[in-house]
């Protein structure tokens, strides 16, 4: 008995191991090789949309409370999609594609989801330059043009763009992204220059959006005066008041922005709705501009308490710092964590001379032809564009979804709309959802100026003034970076080096001297007189 | 039939091979990318942009100074302390001992983060950059001090001592005549293992200095990030750097090696 349930045991745990070579030789099967950013999909589980809405609880009394959001329509669709009933315990998205793909594509080859994760643009485009192999990527915006400009990424088929007519039952991401992501996915242009031939392109051919959002303070406003925030604007990361109370980060293509804000403010403020112009300014990297962005730079090193990459969330959280520069995303992400937590209050703020509208999106690389995944890379996309799943990836990361349309503007009233707030304001966001909805929040007023909502979703006007930053190609790259080096690099004088190097050589000279100096007849003691010099190792021969 | 016998050579085969793989071919890499410029053509653009930019070479300069300062620091504080340790007659010293090594077992980011609250709540953070990351290095980097020196000053002979007073010689005449001299290699070895990894430790100095002290390790990061070739190079050259004090504090000869064999 005891043996049997041995070899049982070893089978069970032998069987995972077996199952991707069995189906790894199995024809029926493609693999989706996905890298995107981490935690930046829903993983199910606790945290998740669907666990969360439904083990909701009356704050009184304790008692389960049903869904709104999830309630039996999503059931039912859900459990149309995937073909299998929704689990009280979230499922991960991941595995509800694999199932969605199964039942909605019978007579293609299933979709197996290979999802790895990266930290940083510039290490997922080293690690394809190692010559790894991915289907599907989720760079920024930046790296979507680099990527397109050296000719790496594959197109979208003309069928993924239609929106009705024969074929486009399953294209959720044409019906139902943002007009204004589409927008500015259309104007975006990069220039590919294949061999011989340089042709242009809009962005919108290669890429997908997916989150979206702008660069902002998350500042506590106890200490900070918004009326003073506004007055200095970008300058708040180079003024006394803020001294060691603001931090920038420890990337240089983020605090280049910033400080080009610092540098050009009032040029940017003269401006009046002409973004193009805003747009050149905050991508001036020429020769020209570096000395002043240099000094701004400097003087924005000597003020702010520190470059971060992670720790200025939880820096404002507990009140080490007052202003925080951030991504949209981490913003949502810290106000609602202090209103959690310590039910303290967060505000965001984008400086109304200009900021950075930023977005990451799902781009296809050569790949998808070679192995044959294009149409499971395109039906991936789709699905994560279904409103119901997108509420879930928006939900779960805290980022704004590129997806607008009916169903994403009920989930975000759910979430923000307030109809007996204190002071309730109209909050147009017809823009975003789409001009023939009626997208007007009923909200807080203060929440539409600088709460979470805002944070969001930023109003018209403040996104009218973002501009989208480019790539650096391999010339200006080198520029910045040195640029960089130079910010972060301490600065010892000419004589303090000189000093330092003359040591080091005295050091070097001395220690080589006392190691070999014996050897050399000029410095040894001679005898004295009537005396022989003996050979210490070799006494003996005496 | 003979069993089979195994030469040295047959038992070398496994650590030729890691070093092959883990230390001969990484350095290779490292040297061909540092000479060669994007296109991979052979170049001495980086070696010559690193000599003739100042940033680069206050930086490396500045990482020397605070891991000189540092190891200055890891020694006044050791040397004392593995003194008394290794001549005083208490019993149970080990646990003194082991009260100094413990924190080695507590992981290193941990700790860091732990003096960050600290320095926070007295209120050093974001005011003192320099001082919070040499502290930091030392409160690191000193067990790397102490076990050395101690192991090598327990292995003096105490009739030394007791010879040495008989003929007369003073406290001070027992320091320098035999406590200095006996533990040289103690010293070479803890002066070693301070100095080298404080260059590079940017952990500490993003931490406790907020990103705003830039060490030769952190250089060498931000350059992979866009530029693996420059990269290269400072890496490359920070291990020349690393070889010549290495050299120079007699690190390679063997007889002397000592490292803190108890860790």
């Amino acid at each position: 008995m005891k043996k049997r349930s041995c070899i049982l045991l070893a089978a069970l745990f032998l069987l995972p191991s077996l199952l991707p070579i069995l189906s790894g030789c199995a024809d029926d099967t493609v693999e989706l090789r996905v890298y995107s950013w981490e935690e930046y999909i829903d993983e199910g589980g606790e945290g998740a949309l669907i666990y969360d809405e439904l083990h909701l609880t009356d704050e009184e009394t304790g008692e389960a409370v049903s869904s709104d959001l999830i309630g039996d329509d999503y059931k039912a669709w859900y459990e149309d999609a995937t073909g299998t009933p929704l689990s009280e315990e979230g499922p991960a998205i991941l595995e509800d594609f694999e199932l969605w793909y199964a039942k909605t594509y019978p007579d293609r080859p299933r979709v197996k989801v290979k999802y790895s994760t990266f930290g940083t643009n510039e290490d997922m485009y080293n690690k394809i330059m190692l010559g790894k192999e991915y289907d599907l990527l989720c760079p920024s915006d930046y790296m979507i043009m680099k990527l397109a400009a050296e000719g790496r990424l594959t197109p979208y088929d003309e069928d993924f763009f239609l929106t009705e007519g024969e074929g486009s039952e399953y294209n959720y991401y044409a019906k139902n992204v943002s007009p204004y992501i589409d927008g500015v996915f259309e104007s975006g242009k990069v220039t590919i220059s294949d061999k011989d031939e340089s042709s242009e392109h809009s962005w919108r051919e290669y890429a997908a959006g997916y989150m979206w959002g702008t660069t902002g303070f998350v500042y506590n406003p106890v200490y900070v005066d918004r009326a003073e925030l506004e007055e200095l604007g970008w300058n708040a990361f180079t003024h006394k008041d803020y001294r060691n109370k603001i931090t920038a980060k420890d990337n240089v293509r983020d605090t280049y922005f910033a400080a080009l804000g610092v540098t050009y403010q009032e040029e940017l403020k003269a401006i009046e709705g002409d973004n193009a112009k805003l747009t050149e300014i905050f991508n001036r990297t020429e020769e020209k501009y570096i000395p002043d962005v240099r000094a701004k730079l400097l003087e924005m090193k000597g003020n702010i308490y520190g470059f971060e990459t992670d720790t200025g969330k939880t820096d404002l959280a507990s009140g080490k710092i007052w202003l925080n520069y951030a991504w949209s995303g981490d913003a949502v992400y810290v106000m609602s964590l202090a209103e959690e937590e310590n039910n303290a209050e967060l505000d965001y703020y984008v400086p109304e001379a200009g900021s950075n509208l930023w977005f990451d999106g799902w781009v296809m690389t050569k790949s998808v032809e070679k192995r044959n995944t294009k149409h499971a890379a395109q039906a991936f996309v789709n699905f994560l564009s279904m409103p119901e799943n997108a509420m879930r990836n928006s939900y779960y990361i805290g980022y704004t979804s590129a997806i607008g349309g009916e169903k994403m503007f009920d989930y975000a009233s759910y979430l923000y709309a307030d109809d007996e707030a204190e002071d309730p304001v109209e909050y147009d966001l017809k823009y975003f959802f789409g001009e023939d909805l009626d997208a007007v929040l009923t909200a807080d007023r203060a929440d539409t100026l600088h709460g979470q909502l805002f944070a969001q979703y930023p109003s018209l006007s403040t996104i009218d003034r973002c501009a989208v930053m480019n790539y650096f190609d391999a010339e200006t790259s080198k520029r910045i970076n040195e640029l960089w080096a130079q910010v972060k690099a301490e600065k010892l004088d000419a004589w303090a080096i000189t000093v330092l190097a003359v040591a080091a050589a005295v050091i070097v000279l001395g220690a080589v001297f006392a190691k070999f100096g014996h050897k050399i007849d000029f410095f040894r003691r001679k005898p004295k007189k009537g005396y022989t010099l003996v050979d210490q190792k070799d006494p003996i021969r005496l | 039939m003979k069993a089979p016998r195994f030469s040295r050579k047959t038992l070398c085969i496994p650590y030729a091979v890691f070093l092959l793989f883990f230390v001969i071919a990484p350095m290779l890499v490292i040297l061909v990318y540092a000479f060669t410029d994007r296109n991979m053509h052979f170049s001495f653009g980086n070696f010559i942009d690193f000599f003739s930019d100042p940033s680069k070479l206050s930086t490396i300069a500045y990482s020397v100074v605070i891991a000189l300062i540092t190891t200055v620091a890891c020694l006044v504080i050791a040397f004392p302390v593995a003194y008394i340790l290794a001549r005083s007659k208490m019993k149970k010293k080990f646990v003194i001992v082991l009260l100094f090594v413990l924190p080695m077992w507590i992981n290193f980011v941990l700790r860091i983060n732990a003096i960050r609250e600290l320095f926070n709540w007295i209120g050093l953070l974001g005011q003192a950059n320099y001082f919070n990351t040499v502290f930091g290095m030392v409160y690191d980097f000193l067990p790397f001090m102490i076990l050395p020196l101690y192991t090598t000053m327990l292995k003096i002979d105490d009739s030394l001592y007791e010879a040495c007073s008989d003929l007369g010689g003073s406290w001070f005449t027992s320091f320098t005549r035999i406590t200095l001299p006996l533990s040289k290699p103690g010293l070479l070895s803890g002066v070693t293992m301070v100095f080298l990894p404080s260059m590079t430790n940017y952990v500490v100095s993003d931490m406790l200095g907020n990103s705003k002290v830039t060490i030769i390790g952190k250089f060498i990061y931000e350059y992979f990030e866009s530029d693996w070739h420059m990269g290269s190079m400072v890496a490359l050259i920070l291990l020349i750097v690393v070889f010549v004090s290495t050299l120079l504090s007699g690190g390679l000869k063997s007889e002397e090696n000592v490292r803190g064999a108890n860790l």
